[in-house]
């Protein structure tokens, strides 16, 4: 197993940086670590050229940029059987309004913002979510009810600190492979929905965090040649 | 009888050669007796109500047309542009590194990671493709995001530029033409070759005016499909194979007679009068696509 890692893992695991990776032709599964996965930066390149080696490799291209655009996201998750709320993509605030009342969860569809979400308990609220996420109405939003309360966890190969979580965080993982991401869930009665996923800011990343990480990692070494992509 | 869904945004009418080939688009799919409806961003939690889905709006993994392709993917829907060829062609480095694999001849190019960007690496690549060389942003359409640079100053900046998107760029040899040929795919077939000419005193079909933001166009010039070289057909086929079955605009240039790829397209420009001017049969071809 072949570990490309932004992250400084404990000592005792080898793992290729990068920039290494990138001018390799290194062959074999390919664990690729990063805090960032997003399309056209170093973590997705890194898949890329796992995928063009011919490497079986964690993430896959289709996974990031389906996990990080929260309508595929959802259409995914729901189609494999994990909790979603009903989600619209418009940059209509009279439709979020009409199909979805108040309050509603609003993410970005857009190239130029990656992180956050917005709620709106009501129309103004609505409105300046839908402008300022959909950039000046340029592009459109991903709309969602919010039913209960929203929570943000880190999930490290599927697992995170929320034992109502814990469960979802897993099918995630199994359907995205996406090893370091937080996940947005909303909480409605004790039931946990997935509501966005998005890269962890690399100064989240606490010592406990890479110790966690590096664990995994090891384990997955000890897992050898059962590890599958 | 189908219901096709087209999606565009505001801006695929506002060129009037764009709007009447969407047209003949419409035209040509209720000839067949098919349905055919325009599908704005407002409308996307339609397409399950659709057999198929023709994206005519510009693709990108970050825009709002992956969202329409790969949910008509998910859903089992026939879809032109597939979310794969998106993936491909919109970004070049995929691409690039796609056709270095299965040997499709292509333009020479180096890629750049961003942590690369001092100095030896720059004479480097100066030595290896000469002066000058072209800087090519991944996510490069219209002739945007590809600029020349001849010294190492004006290499940084326009690279410098183009990291801030994207974490690795595409150097490649600086090869003037007097045309670019164009060669539109579906399905493994040739559907249209143009030549896209090179506006007189520029080096590419689209070229801003000195200090001006206006674009300045080549001419559109459109062969018979039977002319189309040989050689130029199986360089332009065989670059779409690693690409996908959809539909393509492959750009190409001959030198010395060889054929090389610049890249491969999705969602090649389709203007009445244009590309469709010896082949009037490319709307119900695409229809039949489509629907089949």
């Amino acid at each position: 197993m072949l570990v490309v890692s932004s992250i400084d893992l404990s000592s005792s695991l080898r793992a290729m940086k990068p920039a290494k990776f990138l001018s390799s032709s290194a062959k074999g599964f390919t664990l690729n670590l990063n805090n960032d996965y997003r399309y056209m930066k170093t973590g997705y390149y890194v898949s890329l050229h796992a995928e063009i080696l011919g490497n079986q490799v964690i993430p896959s291209c289709e996974n990031i940029i389906d996990s990080s655009r929260t309508p595929i996201l959802l259409l995914r998750a729901a189609r494999a059987g994990i909790p979603t709320m009903k989600a619209i993509v418009t940059d209509s605030v009279k439709k979020i309004a009409t199909e979805l009342g108040f309050p509603v969860v609003v993410y970005a569809v857009n190239p130029f913002i990656h992180e956050g979400y917005k709620t709106a308990a009501n129309q103004t609220a609505l409105y300046r979510a839908v402008k300022s996420l959909g950039m000046n109405y340029k592009f459109a939003v991903c709309a969602q009810p919010l039913k209960g309360e929203m929570s943000t966890v880190k999930s490290f190969f599927g697992k995170c600190d929320d034992p109502e979580i814990q469960p979802i965080a897993e099918e995630v993982y199994e359907l995205f492979q996406i090893p370091i991401c937080q996940l947005h869930i909303q909480k409605i009665a004790g039931k946990a929905y997935l509501s966005g996923l998005q890269p962890i800011d690399k100064t989240e990343l606490d010592p406990a965090d890479v110790k966690r990480i590096s664990r995994e990692v090891l384990h997955l070494y000890m897992q050898g040649d059962h590890i599958s992509g | 009888m189908g219901k096709i869904a087209c999606f565009v945004e505001k801006y695929n009418f506002s060129d009037p050669r764009e709007e009447s080939a969407l047209h003949n688009f419409k035209h040509a799919a209720e000839e067949q007796d098919h349905e055919f409806h325009f599908l704005f961003r407002e409308d996307i939690n339609d397409i399950p109500n659709y057999n198929a889905i023709f994206i005519r709006a510009t693709t990108d993994p970050l825009y709002t047309s992956y969202i329409v392709s790969k949910t008509a993917w998910e859903l089992g829907l026939k879809v032109i542009d597939d979310p794969e060829s998106i993936k491909i062609c919109a970004n070049k480095i995929h691409q690039y590194a796609l056709f270095e694999k299965y040997n499709v001849p292509y333009i020479s190019t180096v890629f750049l990671n961003k942590d690369e960007l001092h100095h030896k690496k720059i004479l480097d690549i100066f030595h290896t493709l000469g002066k000058p060389v072209v800087i090519k942003a991944p996510y490069t359409s219209f002739s945007r995001y590809v600029e020349k640079a001849a010294c190492e100053t004006s290499f940084r900046d326009i690279a410098k530029r183009y990291f801030k998107k994207s974490d690795t760029i595409a150097i490649q040899k600086f090869t003037p033409t007097q045309f670019d040929w164009r060669v539109g795919v579906l399905n493994d077939q040739v559907l249209y070759t143009c030549k896209y000419m090179i506006p007189t005193g520029k080096w590419k079909h689209g070229a801003k005016l000195r200090g001006k933001p206006t674009v300045v166009w080549g001419r559109t010039v459109t062969m018979k499909k039977q002319t189309t070289p040989l050689k130029l057909r199986e360089t332009a086929l065989k670059a779409c194979r690693v690409v996908g079955k959809g539909l393509y605009g492959v750009d190409v240039k001959e030198v010395d007679g060889e054929f090389v790829v610049v890249e491969v397209n999705d969602n090649p420009s389709i203007y009445a009068g244009y590309e469709d001017l010896r082949d009037r049969d490319i709307y119900s071809k695409i229809i039949d696509y489509l629907t089949e």
